[in-house]
């Protein structure tokens, strides 16, 4: 019923490291087991506890890396442990490994959509699984609001961003390369 | 006369699917995904209402409903939600047949990553110097906020496109609710509220 969670293991010794064929055929393993969610949870398994091509330090901070630059997290997560080994094609075989899978089913699934008109079957189906997603796309900013509630400069940033996209329709690139540097100025670190 | 029909012709133009035999929308589209792939903050879900403007607004190749059906596909799919890209490249070229469909997903896909995967490389293999330095210190701080204020813009984006009746909007509050008090597995919501759905119970 809940997602996998990963048991706390003493830290593995690394294991020498991984070639490309490995390093696609884990990724691969991390897709596939993760095919019911809780893709950080499996790949922390996979990559740490059964293969320990990295010790948890490692991996915790290639999630921080993962967080901190653009990009889905668990795709930048696959980059992050190809680049360590392998560099710029390790990164591109893990990529790979972690999304042949998973694209070749949506691809499948859209073809269906747009091709087999079996959007007037489904269509009570998919209204309720859209009821849900707008559920959880709602909930992605409440997550990360709670850092900030003793913050006034970050919330009226936020707010700030929040109006600038549903009121007056500014685009994410203009708003991010006018805001970003402003909101980098007010945090970069000072002595006090 | 001619009049009226210039201004039909407008009409129906500022809806007028590209043209993707033409290689210079085609640039232009890759060029789309290129740039945004790299102000895809927050884990990627922040570029979701910038999808809608490109694909439903701007290009006309989906309506506001067939991108909402879309992400409710890509989040019920196994595999990162951010895939919904690969869809919508699939319905910008699906009408020349499916053979076209895939490629394009498939070039919309690559276009959205790259630019990303190239960065996350560098930064992967320089993390050790830039762990203490100033610019990440304040890019993580100041970055934060923009994207709180981000999310809750396509959070309300997606509301407002799925377009629901009463007991949906209930079902939305409610999995958002859960998404933030539990660990259940969204897949879990998914199947549930597709039910509903199916029963005749949420609509829209």
């Amino acid at each position: 019923m809940t997602e996998p969670a990963p048991p706390l293991a003493p830290p593995p010794p690394p294991s020498p490291p991984p070639g490309l064929g490995e390093l696609f055929r884990g990724m691969l393993q991390v897709a596939l087991s993760s095919f019911g969610g809780g893709l950080s949870a499996w790949s922390q398994r996979i990559v740490v506890e059964q293969r320990r091509w990295l010790d948890n330090e490692a991996f915790m901070t290639g999630l921080t890396v993962a967080r901190l630059f653009p990009g889905p997290n668990q795709i930048n997560m696959a980059v992050y442990i190809g680049s360590r080994f392998h560099g710029l094609s390790g990164a591109l075989v893990a990529l790979a490994g972690m999304l042949l899978l998973p694209f070749a089913v949506l691809m499948l699934l859209g073809l269906a959509y747009f091709e087999l008109h079996m959007v007037m079957a489904v269509d009570p189906v998919l209204s309720g699984v859209i009821a849900a997603s707008a559920g959880m796309a709602l909930s992605m900013g409440f997550k990360l609001a709670g850092g900030y509630s003793r913050d006034p400069v970050a919330l009226l940033l936020a707010a700030g961003s929040f109006l600038a996209m549903t009121v007056f329709h500014v685009r994410l690139i203009p708003l991010v390369l006018i805001a970003g540097p402003l909101a980098m100025a007010w945090y970069w670190p000072r002595q006090r | 006369m001619s009049g009226s029909a210039a201004l039909v012709q407008g009409a129906v133009q500022a809806c007028m699917p590209l043209q993707l035999g033409d290689w210079r929308s085609l640039l232009a589209v890759i060029g789309d995904f290129l740039s945004l792939s790299l102000f895809s903050f927050g884990g990627g879900n922040t570029l979701l209402s910038e999808y809608h403007h490109l694909a439903v607004e701007e290009y006309c190749w989906l309506s506001s409903r067939q991108f909402a059906d879309l992400y409710a596909i890509a989040e019920a799919a196994p595999g990162p939600s951010s895939m919904i890209v690969g869809l919508l490249g699939m319905g910008a070229a699906v009408r020349e047949g499916p053979l076209w469909g895939v490629l394009s997903g498939l070039a919309a896909e690559v276009a959205i990553l790259l630019p990303s995967t190239l960065v996350m490389v560098a930064a992967s293999l320089s993390w050790s110097r830039l762990r203490d330095s100033p610019w990440r210190l304040a890019f993580e701080r100041g970055l934060g906020p923009i994207t709180l204020g981000i999310l809750f813009a396509v959070g309300l984006k997606i509301l407002r496109i799925s377009d629901h009746d009463t007991p949906a909007y209930a079902v939305s509050a409610l999995v958002c609710l859960l998404m933030l008090r539990t660990r259940i597995s969204p897949l879990w919501f998914m199947a549930v509220a597709g039910l509903l759905g199916a029963l005749g119970l949420v609509n829209r």
